[in-house]
């Protein structure tokens, strides 16, 4: 298992330096309005900005020079000032994005990856053709959905008919005028307390997963669950830190439905399908046969047994999806205004700002490719084929 | 006895000899086209059966449908270019509200209910406080004239989603053609020499599957003014190099280790002989499946980058949602339906349709599915 | 000529373990009903071996899933029971046949790669039955003593418990199904096609291992299998299932050396034999029938040789033969002894 881990370590080490060459020769050899033209066309760019812009990047040195250079400032951090919000460093924009995003994505993601399994899970359990059809274009429907679209008539229907949540941004200014956190210090606490309560929600599934006695299984899994609620009540309103940035966080917690309702409703169809063939699949395997012979109940032949097998292909699924999912992500962020890295990235082309939106999209790269390894790791750990097995 | 010592020189120059090599070629196309035309007619009944898939071509046709009726109405004289062209046309006449003054706005293009703008942004100086004056609407609510309305520009909206749909198809028929030349091609080669061929393109791929694609087009969009056809061949090389690759190359695979290759190869085939005259022909059913799944990415794509307003297009699905937005009508979807639904719905539809008709495919494609 | 019921009482006077009679199942498709299983009637003593054998698509293997219950959902009980112990099993509630499965009929599934769950651990998936089945439940101590005991029962290293399905070759993956199938000490195991994916050494351990611990343990099992040497190896008595329906039953040294049906005589006829006395090999003509639309009167009469009018028209019941042998045949004395050449 370690060695797997490291592998594929190593791999996406590798396959990250070739991202980054690969963006940058498509971006800055690209025919037409190459970068150089646009660095010096660029009215956005305050003269002495454009100056030490053209001699940092050496736009008129050798194309390897400067790609040796671009790679070099890459792993030194620096990437280079923003045009539009002169002379503050693009590392500096993308460290303060980058939270926001991570908690809207990981939101939705667990969020729709779960409701997707769950809802395919029965969906192929109750069997019968009766509402295939049905199933399948509401799947679709749902699926191919316009994002944007439909992130805006639920907007309307919730916010602007209903007037029940917000219309955009991720906090309300008012709220926040003498709030003695900065957002992204909220963001961070947000992030590790999900992560911790995500943890331990695992580590209680798993060890129920692993015995062998119902009672034990059953205990683990409620007790595991209501101790982290009692945990995750406990440092929201027990605990000091915890108290005073209650409001803070929940007035984000609150900014966060909608766009994770959209992009919930919108994906989790998907995995919903894609469950649903794979359980029916299972199904037909020898192995149920086998665990209705032994005189299991249904229960525990459906989540233990069949479940548990049809995950595998829906694990890797996540694989290619992954990309399909920051995709949506950079979508979402841009229709509800969620000062994330998508949005920043969207802005930073409509404005011409490169320095921002090349940086932008390296290190969505980065979060593409951590969530290939992490996806990667977690199916070693569920297909016990792979850890011994592995090719490539 | 006497020929078969010849030497294959004088075989190749003596016309008599060639002539049934030609004969033989196109007797290998007839016989080539024969059996696609079976098979399109065997693999046709087998979809036919399957209800999504024709309930997705059925909504594939409606908007080809629509997609040609523009070119019908303009050369009938049914529309007019003045009016109805979905760029440059103009309704000069729309429908009015009776308003009342209430009182007098300095700034009408900001202050003014957004409902009651005039054409040319203001209102007559000689209105006073009380009068009553006919407000030209624009955006229109459909009427017998324009059925889905007018846009704030005064363009008719049916004419707009039409040509939407032209330019969907174009887009999305493009960029599956491109990916599907590219990732066959890709492929077939992969899986025919193997080795280090196999391993280079197949990292190459493994790397593009990991790129958010719509965020890759997005920053392009930084430093390239995309036209359409643009965008087409760059999803078409995204998919192309990627996903579809992968896919189809384990389907090349899977025909290489086939008995009917070997004996090509011992008939003394080169490997561009085999390629693409055994290779390719038997990867085409997965490709044609690809296909469908790239026209649903790519439509997708598209309306995304010119909802953001990245893409350099006149006529889109994604525009007409751009303009509602960029005019502050997109979240008054009750009063002003028809300038943001029928263009959301036509891109969901659309590529909806096509993943439909690709899910029928499959049952075809992947005979595993084909029970019941 | 009256039919005679088959006997409840099997070779030792002992009470039968199982009884089967009029077994009548059908599987309801789009295509109209498929007549599976017509009219099965067969009993099993207690420490007996009994084999079904037959062409693929006969209906063995549905009525081994019959007497567990595990028939897809859409197979249809027209009528019959199938009485275990005097009880009815198809007349329990779903939460009472659970706990007979494996508890007290188990089976060996054919194929045994595909009858384990690839992510459990093979131990694991053993204890999960014992859990479901011991009340009051073993302790863990116990449990893997008893997992211990059934690897070395069935000739397996016990360390090997821990490996994954995948990691076992597939003689040792067959036993450790043959293990699992006795963890829970049933008194019946269902054997389909225990051997069939296994090279013919291999196959040939296997089916002494199971014939000892048969005996051993003083086991009931029913075979299922294509194969009549296999079945001829290791069991007392054969029924010979043909279309749904069983047209020879007895002995097996009496179906074996003296086949009364034509069924059963072809069949055991494209056998070559090794020491017996050198024949033509005889080959079967025809393909099964559709059961869809079954043929009239006799099901095999369009492939048999001796087919008479009376055979297209009227269906034949079980007719006793000999003392321990019936077989449902009209000219069950036309049929030649074995190593006769055809006319």
């Amino acid at each position: 298992m370690i060695r797997y881990v490291t592998r594929r370590l190593i791999q996406m080490v590798f396959l990250f330096l070739v991202f980054l060459t690969v963006t940058w020769f498509l971006l800055y050899i690209l025919p037409g309005d190459s970068v150089a033209l646009k660095y010096a066309g660029n009215p956005n760019i305050p003269p002495q900005a454009r100056e030490v812009a053209m001699e940092r990047l050496g736009l008129d040195k050798p194309v390897l020079i400067q790609f040796r250079d671009y790679m070099f400032n890459f792993f030194q951090g620096d990437l280079g000032v923003s045009f539009n919000q002169y002379p503050r460093p693009v590392v500096d924009i993308i460290g303060e994005r980058l939270p926001r995003t991570l908690v809207l994505f990981l939101t939705a993601l667990v969020t729709y990856y779960w409701a997707g399994f769950v809802a395919g899970k029965y969906l192929a359990w109750r069997r019968g053709n009766r509402g295939e059809m049905a199933v399948t274009i509401g799947g679709v429907g749902l699926y191919s959905m316009f994002l944007p679209f439909f992130a805006f008539m639920l907007i309307w229907f919730f916010s602007v008919q209903l007037g029940w949540l917000p219309i955009s941004k991720f906090l309300d200014p008012e709220q926040w005028r003498d709030a003695p956190f900065a957002a992204n210090q909220v963001f961070m606490r947000l992030f590790w307390v999900a992560l911790i309560a995500a943890f331990a929600m695992f580590a209680a599934n798993f060890a129920g997963h692993r015995s062998h006695s119902r009672a034990l299984e059953r205990i683990l899994r409620v007790g595991g669950g209501a101790l982290v609620i009692a945990g995750f009540l406990y440092y929201w309103f027990g605990t000091e830190s915890g108290q005073s940035m209650r409001p803070y966080a929940g007035d984000i917690a609150f900014h966060m439905i909608l766009p994770v309702l959209t992009l919930t409703l919108i994906a989790f169809a998907g995995v919903m399908l894609l469950t649903r063939s794979s359980m029916l699949e299972t199904l037909r395997e020898d192995f149920i046969l086998t665990a209705r012979a032994k005189g299991l109940p249904e229960g525990v032949i459906r989540d233990r047994h069949a479940a548990r097998t049809a995950l595998l292909p829906v694990v890797t699924s996540l694989v290619l999806a992954v990309a399909t999912v920051i995709d949506g992500g950079v979508i979402t962020e841009a229709v509800f205004s969620w000062p994330g890295m998508g949005e920043i990235l969207i802005s930073s082309v409509l404005n011409e700002d490169i320095p921002v939106a090349v940086g932008a999209f390296a290190f969505i790269g980065v979060l593409a490719l951590i969530g290939h390894f992490v996806v990667d790791v977690l199916y070693g750990f569920l297909d016990p084929r792979i850890r011994v097995t592995e090719h490539g | 006895m006497v020929e078969r010592n010849l030497p294959a020189e004088t075989h190749m120059a003596d016309p008599f000899v060639s002539e049934p090599i030609i004969q033989e070629v196109d007797s290998w196309w007839r016989i080539r086209l024969a059996l696609m035309r079976r098979s399109f007619r065997d693999n046709w009944k087998i979809f036919r059966r399957n209800k999504i898939g024709v309930f997705g071509l059925v909504i594939i046709a409606f908007w080809g449908i629509m997609a040609v009726m523009p070119t019908v109405f303009f050369a009938t004289g049914f529309w007019s270019p003045a009016v109805y062209d979905p760029v440059t046309g103009l309704e000069l006449d729309p429908p009015t509200r009776t308003m009342t003054m209430v009182e007098r706005i300095t700034d009408p293009n900001t202050e003014i209910d957004q409902r009651a703008v005039l054409l040319d942004g203001r209102i007559p100086d000689t209105l006073r406080i009380g009068d009553t004056f006919d407000l030209p609407l624009q955006p229109a609510p459909p009427d017998g004239r324009h059925w889905l309305g007018t846009d704030p520009l005064g363009r008719d909206i049916l004419s707009q989603l039409m040509h939407g749909a032209r330019a969907s198809f174009f887009l999305g028929i493009m960029a599956a053609v491109v990916t599907v030349v590219i990732a066959t091609t890709i492929g077939s080669m992969a899986a025919y020499f193997g080795g280090i061929v196999d391993s280079a393109l197949m990292r190459f791929a493994d790397l593009l599957i990991m790129i958010p694609g719509v965020a890759l087009l997005i920053v392009i969009g930084a430093v390239f003014t995309y036209q359409l056809w643009h965008l087409a061949v760059v999803i078409g090389i995204l998919s192309g190099f990627g996903g579809t690759a992968i896919v189809l190359k384990s389907q090349a695979l899977a025909v290489k280790v086939k008995p009917f290759i070997d004996a090509a190869r011992v008939a003394g085939g080169s490997a561009r002989h085999i390629i693409f005259y055994h290779l390719i022909p038997n990867v085409m059913p997965l490709s044609v499946l690809y296909m469908m799944f790239t026209v649903t990415g790519a439509i997708q794509s598209e309306a995304i980058l010119s909802f953001l307003g990245i893409l350099n297009t006149d006529t889109s699905w994604g525009l007409m949602m751009n303009l509602a937005r960029t005019q502050g009508y997109l979240l008054q979807v009750a009063d002003f339906w028809w300038l943001t639904i029928p263009a959301g719905m036509a891109v969901t539809l659309l590529s909806g349709a096509f993943f439909l008709v690709g899910r029928g495919m499959d049952e075809i494609v992947n005979p595993r599915l084909r029970r019941r | 000529m009256t039919a005679r019921r088959l006997p409840l009482e099997t070779s030792a006077g002992r009470a039968p373990l199982l009884e089967v009679s009029g077994l009548v199942m059908r599987y309801e498709t789009d295509a109209g009903e498929v007549s599976a299983v017509e009219n099965v009637s067969f009993s099993l003593g207690r420490g007996e071996a009994m084999g079904l054998v037959g062409e693929s698509g006969c209906g063995k293997t549905s009525v081994a899933l019959s007497l567990l219950r595990l028939a897809p959902d859409n197979a249809r009980y027209q009528s019959g029971s199938v009485l275990w112990e005097g009880v009815d099993l198809l007349g329990l509630s779903h939460q009472q046949m659970r706990q007979h499965r494996w508890a007290e009929i188990s089976m060996v599934f054919q194929g045994a790669m595909n009858a384990w769950n690839p992510v459990y651990r093979v131990g694991d998936q053993i204890r999960e039955a014992m859990y479901q089945h011991f009340d009051p439940p073993l302790k863990p101590r116990e449990m893997d003593q008893r997992v211990e005991r059934l690897f070395e029962l069935v000739g397996l290293d016990p360390t090997l418990q821990t490996r994954y399905p995948h990691e076992l070759s597939g003689g040792m993956r067959q036993r450790a199904v043959i293990a699992m199938a006795l963890s829970c000490e049933p008194k019946l195991i269902i054997a389909d096609e225990p051997t069939t994916a296994l090279d013919v050494i291999v196959q040939a351990q296997i089916l002494e291992e199971l014939k000892e611990i048969q005996e051993d343990l003083g086991l009931s099992v029913l075979y299922i299998s294509h194969d009549m040497a296999v079945i001829a190896q290791v069991t007392d008595t054969i029924g010979v299932m043909y279309a749904g329906k069983l047209v020879e039953f007895g002995s097996t040294r009496d179906v074996f050396h003296r086949p009364r049906h034509p069924y059963s005589y072809l069949l055991l006829s494209s056998i070559p034999s090794v020491t017996g006395p050198r024949r033509r090999p005889v080959s079967l003509e025809g393909t099964p029938p559709n059961l869809l639309a079954p043929p009239s009167g006799c099901r095999f009469h369009p492939r048999c040789p001796w087919a008479t009018e009376q055979c297209r028209k009227d269906e034949p019941p079980m007719m006793e033969i000999g003392p321990s042998q019936w077989a449902a045949c009209w000219n069950s004395d036309q049929v030649p002894e074995m190593g006769e050449q055809l006319p």
